[in-house]
């Protein structure tokens, strides 16, 4: 770390300013610039869903782009009834299922991995690679590749089994990173403490390590979760006889073209606010609890 | 939503209906085994499919997955087979490549194949298929000689490209060579095929086209675009150059490397003078790139222009008759493909799914996208009057057209496109092709893509 | 023991090699000296286990295939040849390929960076209630429960000659014409990539920067610090690692995908990935397998680079 004492700050330049001390103080005039780019950022995130919320609502007419045609909630009743939009429904289910799936294995794999590369060990810079490697393989041959393994071993392809170990080996490399960028500003100290105290291995990393790696834990889940919802290369090969989401979407850009898309992005909007509006509002009343309770003793 | 059927029904429980739950589908087939069993032969439903249902019980358990592209694999298709025969037939969607991709590389997880006619040659090829016995297939003598003999009314159907009759027959079911001329063994059944052209606004360009040479004339620079399908859309390149009369090309589906490197070197310096707007990937793409106006003439597919129409603005899909040895439209053809582990029982309701698609249910659907069906002397079966004059003899309609779902496309009065299918059918100019210098040809596209 | 553990404490501004990482370093050593390298395999053996099915045994086939000769049509002859790597290294087209396709990753790695950046410092130091940041931070996720594709296609609607953008400009009177460049071009494929990606960098950023302790930065405007030297010799420096993870997951998202370029580009562009699909499309796989390899080993080799500047792996392994 370049060392650059307080010393050698010109006099002239010591101002007092402060920053993030919790107390009432005026926000400084960055607080308004990067609110205002973050602001921008949201806006231009929501962009394209703003079109997609919107054009979701039309009637039986209504086509990918504007101008509108009419308001209904014909799109909303079509997705789930999927006459004639493939089987959006089926592949939404699969999709989530093995999202969550994937989800849950990536974090137990990512943590051990991560503990695992605490100390050197013979061979770590091969696996490392070999993880890199996985990263960045091109997901249309490595799919190909692995169907046509499983069908020279006679296994039956499937968005459960191969699909599953393909999303993993792209879904892995990222948590390991992640975990590797958490792990490095854990403090070992803490673990000496708890194994002073006489806490047994497990213990040790069941209630010390993982709570507090648990923000990494969470991005390694969030990464694991987009990664694996939104996998299309290297899903189009290894999926089996039922599609996944993207697979679906994707077949169907041939010869559809359908606003119960649209009505899908709606659909998924809503429930993912709604599930964070319930998660942030348990914290809260999680959190309001836990005060009272201590405040009563 | 209920299709209009021309026959009677007599049983309730053979009334189409599009929308199919899975206890539909249960009750259905309970019912259909009860008409079965208790009326041999002379059942409504047999009148109308004609289905042999003796081995009912047996085949209750079986399942075909049926992989293709979606709008020849359609899900209200295979919940319709479901229904009439019995057995669970699932329909999964992929695009082109990833199907043949897994055809070739996952043999086991398929049972029927969609093939387009130079699939059919690349899976013939890998050992993949077996031969389809031609004799068990009923409506194989009603279908279009186009297909089955190369030949229609005495004329020989273009063989630029790879048209369906080369690639249809082979000597032996476990033959990998395509074998020239009819045998008893084929490698796919055709199922669905149309003659593409150009779309166009006429209300943006004040003239009728009839000529491929428009899609590049500079007049519609930067409003004209074509597909992104290699294979596809040097094909619609060289009909152009062709029309325009810069070149004349052997065989536009075989082309040699010289006539590849005009073509591609032509296309780079169009894309550089600015002529194409884009080169479209979906389907919805080139809906949308019509309807908002962003291109007034592009290389379209028939279910494009009429959804383009749907949303209100006029599009025409230009009438490329084939005139002075120029012009003439590109033709494909998706067919059925029998995987080759299919045996025992499985394949004996392959082959009775074969059936039941030529016989008219699935010819009747699809022509409401504007497809032909190869046989359809049964699809005229399903469709009224009034349908069958508009889609296939290009008269104007009488009643209002409906869409696959019911939603009304047409009003009284209007025109399809191109005239009847005959006429469009005998304008081919060159099917759908896999050539030999692919390799080539692809690498070339890639510069043109890359410029 | 002691020593070790008040070292740490103030680890947090210096874990970049310092005495006190040494002294803890040989400290570690000799406890984990009983935890040998078997423990640590045990650890590994999901990772492992996952990758050798469905990565280095796949891989192994693709390499293979690369150096078969190819019978144009989806089969591969058992013979040995280098004609597949002949054509990919003599073709201009691949390094035109090659060029489009960096251009496309530089850009989207600038654009990330940038607004990843700032977004992360924003939601690490100027946003004050812990729940309120992580509230914000998920409203930054919400669009990628919504698939992918589905993404892709709203694009037109938003950025297309009648679209939503050009309408409210022409209205606003600011143009008079519709801006065309906003649909099917390169802006378009750096404007969705950047719209994928950002997310991506922001986590690893957000994740390093909030482990900076903020006494570090109070010390430092006590010592009378500048902003400017502040996000010089504090910030970035410790937020290096979030930056490099970063750019680690753009990088080898943008140099394996075919899927925004197509769209996006209208055919205008082409991405090494996606020359690949058009020849897998035919069932060319030795060319394709031969394309693939040396796209793997070059993007590796790019992450390797990125490693030496900020190496991840030593942060964590003392």
């Amino acid at each position: 770390m370049s060392a650059t004492s307080p010393a050698t700050i010109p006099a002239a330049k010591r101002v007092r300013r402060r920053v993030a001390d919790g107390a009432e103080s005026k926000r400084p005039w960055t607080f308004w610039v990067l609110a205002t780019l973050f602001a921008g950022y949201v806006l231009a995130l929501y962009g394209p869903m703003l079109c997609i919320y919107v054009l979701s609502f039309q009637d039986i007419r209504g086509g990918l782009v504007f101008p509108m045609k009419g308001l209904s909630v014909h799109w909303f009743i079509d997705l789930f009834t999927q006459v004639r939009t493939g089987d959006v429904k089926g592949g939404f289910e699969r999709s989530i299922v093995l999202a969550l799936i994937v989800t849950i294995l990536t974090v137990v794999g990512s943590f051990m991995a991560g503990l695992a590369f605490r100390q050197r060990f013979k061979g770590d810079g091969i696996v490392f690679y070999l993880m890199i490697g996985s990263l960045v393989a091109p997901g249309l041959v490595l799919g190909i590749g692995i169907g046509l393994l499983f069908q020279y071993f006679g296994l039956e392809a499937s968005w459960f089994t191969s699909a599953l170990g393909a999303h993993l080996s792209w879904t892995l490399p990222f948590g390991v990173l992640v975990m590797f960028a958490v792990m490095s500003r854990f403090d070992r100290a803490w673990e000496e403490a708890a194994r002073d105290l006489g806490a047994t291995r497990w213990q040790i990393i069941w209630m010390v390590v993982v709570p507090i790696l648990a923000p990494g834990l969470l991005a390694v889940a969030l990464f694991g979760f987009t990664l694996s919802y939104d996998e299309f290369s290297r899903t189009l090969q290894t999926s089996g006889p039922l599609n996944t989401l993207p697979l679906e979407i994707w077949a169907m850009t041939l010869n559809v073209t359908s606003p119960s898309l649209y009505a899908l992005g709606t659909v998924t909007t809503l429930a993912s606010f709604l599930i964070i509006g319930i998660c942030l509002g348990g914290i809260v009343w999680i959190q309001k609890r836990r005060a009272t309770r201590i405040s009563v003793h | 939503m209920k299709e209009k059927l021309e026959a009677s029904d007599p049983t309730p429980e053979s009334k189409t209906e599009a929308t199919v739950t899975d206890s539909g589908v249960d009750v259905s087939r309970r019912a259909v085994l009860k008409s079965a069993a208790a009326l041999a032969g002379v059942a409504g439903t047999q009148a109308i499919t004609g289905f042999p249902l003796i081995w009912a019980q047996d085949i209750k358990n079986i399942e075909l997955r049926h992989v293709g592209v979606s709008y020849s694999v359609v899900k209200a298709i295979g919940d319709q087979a479901s229904k009439d025969l019995g057995f669970k037939v699932t329909m999964q969607n992929l695009d082109t490549s990833a199907a043949i991709n897994r055809f070739v590389t996952q043999p086991n997880t398929v049972d029927i194949a969609d093939v387009e006619g130079w699939q059919a040659k690349l899976a013939t090829k890998r050992g993949v298929l077996q031969g389809i016995e031609v004799k068990k297939i009923k409506e194989f003598e009603n279908i279009l000689p186009i297909f089955t003999k190369g030949e229609f009314s005495g004329k020989v159907v273009s063989r630029q490209g790879i048209s369906p009759y080369e690639a249809m027959y082979i000597s032996k079911p476990d033959a990998t060579e395509l074998h020239e001329g009819v045998t008893p063994w084929a490698t796919f059944l055709p199922q669905v095929y149309n003659a593409d052209s150009m779309g166009y606004r006429p209300d943006l360009i004040k003239k009728e086209i009839t000529e491929w040479k428009e899609l590049i004339n500079p007049a519609y620079k930067g409003k004209a675009a074509i597909l992104d399908v290699p294979a596809i859309g040097i094909m619609d390149a060289a009909l152009c150059f062709e029309s325009a009369g810069e070149i004349k090309y052997a065989n536009k589906g075989n082309m040699t490397k010289s006539e590849i490197d005009f073509t591609i070197n032509r296309l780079i310096e169009l894309k550089k003078q600015g002529q194409f707007r884009a080169t479209w990937t979906t389907f919805d793409q080139s809906v949308q790139l019509m309807a908002a106006g962003e291109v007034i003439i592009q290389s379209m597919w028939s279910p494009a222009v009429a959804a383009v129409r749907v949303k209100g603005m006029p599009c025409i899909y230009a009438p490329v008759n084939i005139k002075n040895g120029k012009e003439g439209y590109r033709g494909w053809c998706n067919g059925m493909a029998l995987m080759k582990h299919l045996s025992g029982k499985k394949l004996d309701a392959a082959y009775e799914y074969l059936n039941w698609y030529l016989s008219g249910w699935q010819g009747g659907f699809v022509a409401r996208y504007g497809y032909y069906s190869p046989v359809p002397s049964t699809a005229k079966k399903f469709l009224t009057a009034n349908e069958w004059d508009y889609w296939y003899e290009g008269k104007p309609a009488t009643a209002e057209i409906l869409d696959p779902y019911g939603v009304p496309m047409e009003k009284p009065g209007a025109k399809r496109d191109g005239g009847s299918f005959i006429e469009r059918v005998t304008n081919i100019s060159c099917w759908n092709t896999l050539m030999d210098e692919a390799q080539y040809m692809n690498k070339r596209w890639n510069d043109f893509k890359a410029a | 023991m002691t020593t070790g553990i008040t070292d740490t404490i103030s680890t947090g501004a210096s874990s970049e090699g310092v005495p006190v990482e040494t002294a803890f370093a040989k400290k570690g050593a000799s406890s984990s000296a009983g935890r040998s390298g078997g423990m640590a395999w045990l650890y590994v053996s999901p990772l492992v286990l996952i990758l050798i099915p469905f990565f280095i045994a796949p891989i192994f086939v693709v390499v293979v295939a690369s150096f078969l000769e190819n019978d144009g049509f989806g089969g591969m002859l058992p013979h040995f040849t280098l004609a597949n790597y002949a054509s990919v290294f003599s073709a201009e087209l691949t390094l035109r390929l090659y060029a489009s396709t960096v251009k496309f990753a530089v850009l989207t790695w600038a654009g990330t960076l940038i607004i990843g950046f700032w977004i992360a410092y924003f939601l690490v130091f100027h946003v004050r209630n812990q729940l309120l940041a992580i509230g914000l931070f998920l409203l930054c996720t919400v669009p990628f429960w919504t698939s992918n594709i589905i993404r892709m296609i709203s694009w037109i609607p938003l950025l297309g000659k009648n679209g939503l953008v050009n309408s409210i400009l022409i209205s606003a009177g600011i143009i008079h014409q519709p801006l065309e460049f906003l649909l099917f071009s390169d802006f378009a494929v750096v404007v969705a990539y950047v719209h994928q990606l950002t997310i991506f960098m922001i986590v690893p950023i957000f994740n390093a920067m909030s482990r900076i302790d903020k006494r570090t930065v109070e010390a430092a405007l006590d010592a009378g610090a500048s902003r400017f030297e502040i996000m010089r010799y504090i910030i970035v420096p410790l937020s290096k690692n979030g930056i490099a993870l970063g750019s680690i997951f753009v990088l080898s998202i943008v140099m394996g995908d075919f899927f925004v370029v197509k769209v996006m580009s209208g055919g205008g562009s082409a991405s090494i990935v996606s020359a690949l699909f058009e020849d897998i499309a035919v069932l060319q796989y030795p060319p394709a397998a031969a394309s693939a390899v040396v796209l793997l080993i070059v993007v590796v080799t790019m992450i390797a680079l990125i490693l030496r500047t900020v190496d991840v792996r030593k942060e964590i392994a003392r």
